[in-house]
């Protein structure tokens, strides 16, 4: 293959795939999740009419709002959890005029589920003694334990709020939220 | 080791790849792939608690990089907590003070000045104050982070150069209760044992201490030793909250706060009932003692005694979950183990009735000769890297002279003034005021100049606010040494920049009698100045100001030496070769280079080079062991307890009655309130708060309240909630979680926002003996203000 190939290659490559799976795909991957009580992402940006209330209830701001960039789904909201997580106030289920936010409790709540790298992560890995991810947690023992003092997360608990992802000292994070629910009804 | 940039990325390339799939690589290659960005690791002490744990300093292109354990190491087998992982990013930070900084009045703003400006103004004031006001009217407040070669010099200064005991430390509000109970109960400071009984326990009795947060590294050797024989080894945790202390105890005695003295007699009831005590242990090594000043008493007294303290009466006072089977199974544990070794903190030690608290736990390991043994220790731990070693040593305190020297005695007195060279009686035979009354002295206006040192006890001090009424008067002058500006340099005339840890030479000795030395391998930033050269240089205007020549004797053998490694090491030689010599902390053959030669630093007693080379003493009092046990052993006994204390080589077991909190609640206050800290941040965040990743896991303070009493007063998660006690109230985020008690709330204290400062609203009650504060209780009322509210993180000028 000659250069002139590859590079036509390359090109066509981000054309068809990258540029409009931005426009059409969901947003939602690690770290990047719906608010509480979000429906399925299959059906969430075709039911959120993007009124934006949620994120104007949240008083932690965590809530944010897609801008264009994201085609279908600009307007519908995000959780960053690495920069600001949910704190669980349950104000956007509330407030939520469609049901794309349903009306659950701090306890039902999915947004998904936090995994640990044991690799990344200090106590796994032996080189130190942390407990950020479990002191942050807001619920303590039942979502993450201590074994021997490393970290880990129970699924049956966890509802993926992120606290433990943002209060993580690591770089890169070594334990991060996978939106595991949200594409559920496809799979 | 060197590596090309190609070999590098290959490496790490390697190392990604092998991390996705789950694959095992060799430890050399894993090794250098982590530790190519560095150029050289540079050994030393950690910065924070008192562990002592051992830290390689990664440099590269001379900036500091990176920290990790020694595996080596004797105190923390190769781990680090994240606090001792990333404390290199404060060398470095843009907030630290560079330059000396002055004002005349504290309302004025700050302006830059030059050091001979600088030490000539804190001269003058000094001197003013002394000549106008007497030597009591000066004072210094100094740290248990302050290295042993600062607190020694400071001390020196103030007593035999101005002639005054005002010499303190914040170790006051978190050692003294230890002290004192150390002194009464076997006549001489510190553990007797080491941190390498842990590995030789089979019981554990953790009380008022949450050293899973506090000593996370020691806490792990602990949970090691359970997990390592889980049927054999036995934990006791007694507390009024559950931590995450608690989750390696097979019991948990959660009592309410300030019950714990008629728990540690119910024991002993039931050890004595039971006849669990060692018989022979007692008869030959112990004495009764009861009251002030202390009688003897026989075991038959101290058995009646005991009678007001049954288990069933005891389950009564403690409530909580404490039932009599409960404490009848905790003594037996504690008397029956091959060996049972005690472990406390600020619980026991930050009470009103602190020394009592203390003795009792020692008074439990004297009926059943739980000491000396291998794994069987009274092991109280400390808060601060040097609070042991610098402090309690050093003579940091307005009591004591170094070496364990009380200023009351005459003969010791004189003999350390013989030892400086100064004249008879220029040491003044009362001791200086005592961290409270020192405050309430500058409240008074009773003081007139104080030098603060590396520490911040603005936000520290319970009660806070009203003695930051006193520290705010324009007749006081204050000086602060420090690092980085806190709640106490905005209080202050004059901060003068210091040297950060690996930035100046000196020796931490951590809680089990070690002292550990750290040389310096990187220049302070701007004009940052060690503490000896700082305190040196002032003493010598001084010495001019007030026209002595004895302040000038005071640093005489210390003039022209080079700051940073010649000037500490001159302090240190003449410290611990002369004043430690013959005493029971005896360093004297304890020089640098020994301490170089020895990694993991040396134990004391170590007179002779031999036994410092071998690492000193593990287990002092034991023949054969501890060199000072067979200089003063007359029999055949196998221990020699030659405390300085206690004349006649007895241990004594203490009559302590049960006596609650100085505040207990009421109808009109009816919560306990407790204060405690966090693993990520360390006292007041002055520090720990400059570290993003730390700020980030802990970003404020918050309040932990049990469920029960959350869902009674209508608090959710996160709410807002109002602490309001008699001095005070402040506002904080709740909690809700199983961790206090019902009726107690607990709040973090490393907080500086003005809002969320646990210390605005505790209480100022000290012990009478040791004169520590009761930080650890006092009554408060709690109610909802509002829901959630986004909360920023504070630290000083910080921006996020």
């Amino acid at each position: 293959m000659d250069r002139r190939l590859f590079l036509k290659f390359l090109a066509t490559g981000i054309l068809v795939g990258c540029a409009p799976g931005e426009f059409t795909s969901s947003p939602i991957k690690t770290n990047v999740l719906r608010p509480p009580g979000a429906i399925p992402e299959d059906f969430f940006a075709s039911r959120c009419i993007r009124c934006g209330r949620c994120a104007e209830s949240c008083p932690y701001r965590s809530i944010k709002i897609l801008d264009i960039k994201h085609g279908f789904y600009a307007g519908t909201p995000v959780i960053y959890a690495e920069k600001i997580p949910c704190y669980l106030c349950m104000r956007c289920v509330k407030v939520c005029p469609t049901g794309t936010l349903q009306k659950v409790s701090q306890k039902e709540v999915r947004m998904g589920l936090a995994r640990v790298n044991r690799r990344l992560c200090v106590t796994w890995n032996g080189t130190g003694i942390c407990r950020s991810c479990y002191n942050a947690c807001p619920f303590k023992e039942q979502a993450i334990k201590l074994d021997r003092l490393r970290p880990i997360v129970v699924p049956e608990a966890c509802v993926g709020c992120g606290l433990c992802t943002y209060s993580c000292p690591v770089k890169p994070k070594a334990i991060v939220i996978e939106p595991i629910y949200a594409f559920k009804a496809s799979k | 080791m060197k590596l090309s940039r190609r070999q590098f990325i290959k490496r790490t390339a390697a190392l990604t790849a092998a991390s996705l799939v789950g694959i095992e690589l060799p430890k050399s290659m894993k090794d250098a792939a982590q530790a190519a960005d560095v150029d050289s690791w540079k050994p030393g002490v950690c910065r924070f608690c008192g562990v002592g744990c051992r830290v390689y300093l990664g440099l590269k292109g001379g900036k500091p990089v990176a920290i990790k354990g020694i595996p080596e190491s004797a105190t923390n087998k190769g781990y680090v907590c994240m606090k001792g992982m990333l404390f290199y990013k404060i060398i470095h930070h843009p907030e630290r003070l560079k330059k000396p900084l002055y004002r005349e009045r504290k309302d004025q703003p700050f302006r830059e000045i030059s050091w001979e400006e600088a030490l000539d103004i804190a001269a003058k004031k000094f001197a003013e104050a002394v000549k106008n006001h007497g030597p009591n009217s000066v004072a210094y407040y100094g740290s248990g982070q302050a290295l042993t070669e600062e607190t020694y010099i400071f001390q020196k200064v103030m007593r035999a150069g101005l002639r005054t005991n005002n010499v303190e430390g914040n170790p006051r509000l978190c050692m003294a209760s230890a002290v004192g109970g150390y002194l009464t109960s076997f006549g001489a400071d510190e553990p007797i044992g080491s941190y390498a009984d842990i590995e030789k326990a089979y019981c554990f009795f953790i009380i008022g201490s949450n050293m899973a947060e506090c000593h996370p590294v020691l806490f792990r050797r602990v949970m090691n030793r359970k997990l390592s024989k889980p049927d054999e080894v036995k934990v006791i945790n007694a507390d009024p909250r559950v931590s995450p202390t608690s989750r390696i105890a097979d019991l948990h005695l959660q009592f309410r706060p300030g019950t714990d003295l008629a728990l540690l007699n119910a024991m002993a009831y039931v050890i004595v009932e039971e006849g669990l005590y060692d018989e022979t242990f007692i008869k030959k090594y112990c004495k009764f003692k009861l009251g002030k000043p202390p009688k003897d008493v026989s075991f038959e007294e101290y058995k009646e005694f005991l009678k007001q303290y049954t288990p069933e009466r005891a389950a009564e006072i403690c409530g909580g979950n404490i039932t009599p089977e409960k404490i009848r199974t905790a003594a037996r544990w504690f008397a029956k183990s091959k060996a049972t070794m005690s472990l406390w903190t600020m619980g026991i030690n930050q009470r009103v009735r602190g020394v009592w608290a203390n003795n009792l736990i020692h008074n439990l390991h004297l009926l059943t000769g739980q000491l000396c043994k291998p794994g069987a220790d009274s092991f109280s731990l400390t808060g601060q890297p040097n609070a042991c070693g610098g402090v309690r040593e050093g003579g940091g305190l307005c009591h004591i002279l170094p070496a364990h020297r009380p200023v009351k005695i005459d003969k010791l007195r004189h003999e350390v003034e013989d030892l400086w060279g100064v004249p008879r009686g220029r040491i003044p035979a009362k001791p200086g005021y005592h961290t409270i009354a020192m405050f309430r002295a500058v409240n008074e206006g009773k003081i007139k100049a104080m030098w603060i040192n590396c520490t911040s006890p603005a936000q520290s001090l319970p009660n806070c606010d009203f003695y930051r009424k006193g520290l705010r008067r324009d007749d006081v002058f204050i000086v602060v040494t420090d690092i980085f500006p806190t709640k106490t340099t905005e209080v202050a005339n004059l901060v003068l920049p210091t040297a950060f840890h690996f930035e100046k030479t000196g020796v931490y000795g951590c809680t089990e009698r070690r002292s550990q030395l750290t040389v310096k391998v990187i220049d302070p930033p701007g004009e940052a100045k060690p503490e000896v050269w700082i305190v040196r240089e002032w003493a010598l205007r001084l010495a001019k100001e007030l026209n002595d020549p004895v302040i000038k004797k005071c640093v005489e053998p210390f003039i022209g030496l080079e700051e940073g490694y010649e000037l500490p090491k001159a302090i240190w030689e003449e410290y611990s070769q002369k004043l430690t010599k013959g005493r029971d902390n005896d360093l004297s053959a304890v020089t640098y280079e020994v301490l170089k030669q020895r990694p993991d630093g040396v134990q004391w007693p170590a007179p002779t080079k031999e036994h410092a080379l071998k690492g000193g003493t593990y287990k002092k009092f034991v023949r054969g062991i501890d060199p000072l046990a067979d200089k003063h052993a007359k029999g055949d006994d196998p221990y020699v307890f030659y405390g300085p204390a206690h004349k006649d080589h007895k241990l004594y077991i203490w009559l302590r009655p049960y006596k609650g909190a100085a505040e207990e609640p009421d109808a009109e206050y009816p919560f306990f309130l407790s204060t405690g800290r966090v693993i990520d941040h360390w006292h007041t965040s002055s520090m720990t708060g400059r570290i993003p990743e730390l700020l980030r896991a802990n970003p404020y303070a918050y309040v932990e309240i049990n469920p029960k009493d959350a869902r009674r007063l209508g608090i959710n998660p996160n709410d807002m909630v109002e602490i309001e006690t008699r001095r005070g109230k402040i506002v904080l985020p709740a909690k809700v979680y199983e961790g206090p008690i019902e009726g107690m709330v607990f709040i973090y204290w490393h907080d500086m926002h003005e809002e969320r400062m646990a210390n605005r609203v505790t209480k100022d009650a000290f012990d009478p003996g040791s004169k520590e504060p009761e930080f650890k209780i006092c009554a408060c009322r709690i109610r909802k203000v509002s829901g959630p509210k986004p909360l920023r993180p504070y630290v000083v000028g910080h921006k996020m």
